[in-house]
């Protein structure tokens, strides 16, 4: 599904991630945890195709794609999805019209008809609900005056709604109380499949009770220092992230 | 005093007819007035080279005319001017009860009373228009008539000529009446078009000004409004520029209770020149006006927004709201801005402001990430911008019909 294979990149000229490798096949979970400042976010934002993410050194393989070759957009009709940690606010522009153009765009990539407005509502609807979403939250302007939980919530209906075959997913955890996080968590559950894979970024042990992983990676100083499976993740949460040294502490660039 | 002007007046000498009285005011008005230049405050950010630079003639009659776009589901009575000569036949149509239409042509009491007494002497092409305008329309709504048909004013450019025309409108007590002003063509020409509306005691009027025109379509022109007690007005402009493209809006609050609403959205392409200049007189106590104006400014082009709200000494318990925001789509794109609240009654509540955003990256960014292009993703976010405004017209098949076209320019706006 994906291989990172020595990856380097860097913001602003400063660099991140220092050689990270990591391969995933399909239909595995794997979850990336680290202190601060280690990269987490920038993983995403580098696999993404974020302006002002460059890429120095390394590859980034999506199902046999160059992966760094292509536009944001034509990684997202590739299958790559990025739920944001902080997924940005856009008054003006319904939630329904943004999903409706970006469901029939993956859709037209992927050889298929568009969705006629009917079809798509119906979906739109299933999805709103899987998450817990009233359904006026179509209606209004994209994450505008949403909370945080609602924000997370909204980036998972999305991602119900894309049927991507690799998820990255944020920090989706960060700011959810235990019931939210059972929401998210629940709404990941259903879109686990053999042919789907997902990378889950969190700083906290506790997203990984309800979305089991297969493998654990422990990202400090933008490299992969350690790995193993959802076994590794309960090691982290009682000894913390101290035992990577003090150049983990640094703050989140 | 620029050739151009110079050649205005020496045409204007030869007008005559009822108006004569009118237009003679208007013409040593002009004969006074010194051609602006950037020094002078109400042209400070627009240059009006491109018309300096004019040789056209009056239009001709003759030419065939264009097509005129029909607005779907809105059922218009369409009146069409082209060249500058009104080109539908008055005599055939059939009016709902309570509408009056005459040529301005027609000697009428009304025409007389009506002409140049809402619109403020101060605008240079105003008293142009004054002076030769020979054709146009007089609408008199009677009192308490409720036309529910939208009536049309559409002005098409010639190429290659000049036209100048005038509206008038009344308003009877009571009455409700909506007007489409709208205004298109790109060819080289000139136009202007002032309209002058009286909003008599309890009457409502819905108005819309389409400033459709583009490329060289040179257009100056204004809309100036008296409401008298208790009148409703609610305005809507939708501009795009051109090489210049100025629109005067006076708004003036005569009769106590009165309310007004204006909004205004301008998309400005590549090059393009639009300058709003608008100015709510609140004279008398108890009005209310709520202003809000949103431009987006593609690359190299120039938006020019002056909004003034005058509170005179005795306009106690008026609410006056005065909004503009701007998104500049280049940095090598150009928006002055500047609202104004002048108040001189204490017992008021006031509000204005101004903002220029830039297309936000991350914006962009999130929408792209979800599949979506660039170019798609530009116009979503433009029209965000304005959706507000476009929510609020009040004429939904007009709204409709609006979309896509808003849409295509976008497109064409798009800074690569």
């Amino acid at each position: 599904m994906l291989k990172i294979s020595n990856l380097h990149a860097s913001v602003e000229e400063k660099n991140i991630l220092k050689g990270l490798d990591l391969e995933i096949r399909p239909g595995e979970v794997h979850a990336i945890m680290g202190p601060n400042g280690a990269g987490k976010s920038t993983l995403g934002y580098v696999l993404s195709g974020r302006e002002g993410y460059e890429v120095t050194e390394g590859s980034v393989e999506m199902q046999g794609q160059n992966l760094l070759d292509l536009e944001t957009e034509e990684r997202a009709r590739a299958g790559l999805f990025l739920a944001f940690q902080y997924p940005v606010e856009i008054p003006g522009v319904s939630n329904m019209e943004f999903m409706k153009e970006s469901v029939n765009a993956i859709r037209e990539a992927r050889g298929e008809e568009a969705l006629s407005a009917a079809d798509f509502l119906k979906k739109a609807k299933e999805a709103c609900k899987q998450v817990n979403l009233p359904l006026d939250f179509l209606k209004r302007g994209v994450n505008e005056g949403f909370s945080g939980g609602e924000k997370k919530r909204n980036e998972i209906m999305q991602m119900i709604l894309l049927e991507p075959k690799l998820c990255i997913l944020d920090e989706s955890d960060s700011g959810l109380d235990i019931d939210a996080l059972q929401v998210v968590a629940k709404g990941v559950n259903s879109q686990r499949s053999p042919d789907r894979s997902f990378i889950v970024v969190t700083h906290y042990q506790r997203l990984l009770d309800f979305i089991e992983p297969d493998f654990v990676h422990i990202l400090a100083d933008g490299k992969i220092v350690k790995s193993g499976d959802a076994s590794l993740a309960k090691e982290v949460e009682k000894t913390g992230y101290a035992w990577l040294g003090a150049k983990g502490e640094e703050k989140e660039a | 005093m620029s050739q151009w002007l110079e050649q205005v007046i020496e045409r204007a000498e030869k007008v005559s007819d009822h108006l004569s009285a009118k237009r003679g005011e208007a013409l040593s008005l002009l004969r006074q007035q010194r051609w602006p230049n950037r020094r002078v405050e109400a042209w400070k950010y627009t240059s009006l080279t491109p018309i300096e630079q004019l040789t056209l003639v009056e239009g001709a009659t003759n030419q065939k005319i264009a097509d005129i776009p029909a607005i779907p589901g809105v059922n218009s009575l369409d009146l069409v001017f082209c060249g500058g000569r009104l080109v539908t036949d008055l005599s055939g149509l059939s009016l709902p009860k309570g509408l009056n239409i005459l040529p301005l042509s027609q000697a009428q009491q009304q025409t007389l009373s009506l002409f140049a007494s809402i619109k403020p002497k101060q605008h240079l092409f105003g008293l142009v228009n004054d002076v030769l305008a020979i054709d146009g329309l007089l609408l008199d709504i009677e009192a308490g008539a409720d036309i529910t048909q939208p009536i049309r004013i559409v002005y098409l450019s010639q190429k290659d000529s000049e036209s100048h025309n005038r509206l008038l409108v009344r308003v009877g007590e009571g009455a409700k009446v909506c007007v489409i002003e709208h205004a298109l063509g790109a060819q080289s020409s000139l136009a202007t078009e002032f309209a002058e509306y009286k909003i008599e005691k309890n009457a409502q009027l819905e108005h819309y000004r389409l400033n459709l025109r583009s490329g060289k379509a040179l257009d100056v022109g204004g809309n100036h409004f008296f409401l008298d007690e208790k009148a409703q007005l609610n305005s809507s402009l939708v501009a795009f520029g051109s090489d210049l493209s100025r629109l005067d809006v006076d708004i003036v609050h005569g009769g106590e209770h009165a309310n007004a609403k204006f909004n205004a959205i301008y998309l400005l392409g590549t090059g393009e020149t639009f300058d709003l200049h608008s100015c709510v007189e609140h004279a008398v106590a108890h009005g209310t006006t709520e202003e809000n104006a949103r431009g987006i400014i593609g690359d190299r082009a120039k938006a020019v927004f002056n909004g003034r709200i005058h509170i005179h000494r005795h306009a106690q318990k008026t609410l006056a709201e005065l909004n503009n925001r701007n998104l500049l789509l280049s940095r090598r794109g150009q928006v002055n801005t500047k609202p104004e609240l002048e108040i001189y009654a204490d017992d008021v509540k006031c509000a204005h402001g101004a903002t220029v955003a830039e297309i936000e990256e991350k914006a962009l960014y999130y929408l792209r990430s979800r599949g979506i292009s660039r170019s798609q993703a530009l116009v979503m976010l433009n029209y965000g911008f304005i959706q507000e405004l476009i929510d609020e017209l009040p004429n939904q098949a007009l709204a409709d019909w609006l979309a896509p076209m808003l849409r295509s320019r976008f497109e064409q706006m798009e800074v690569k």
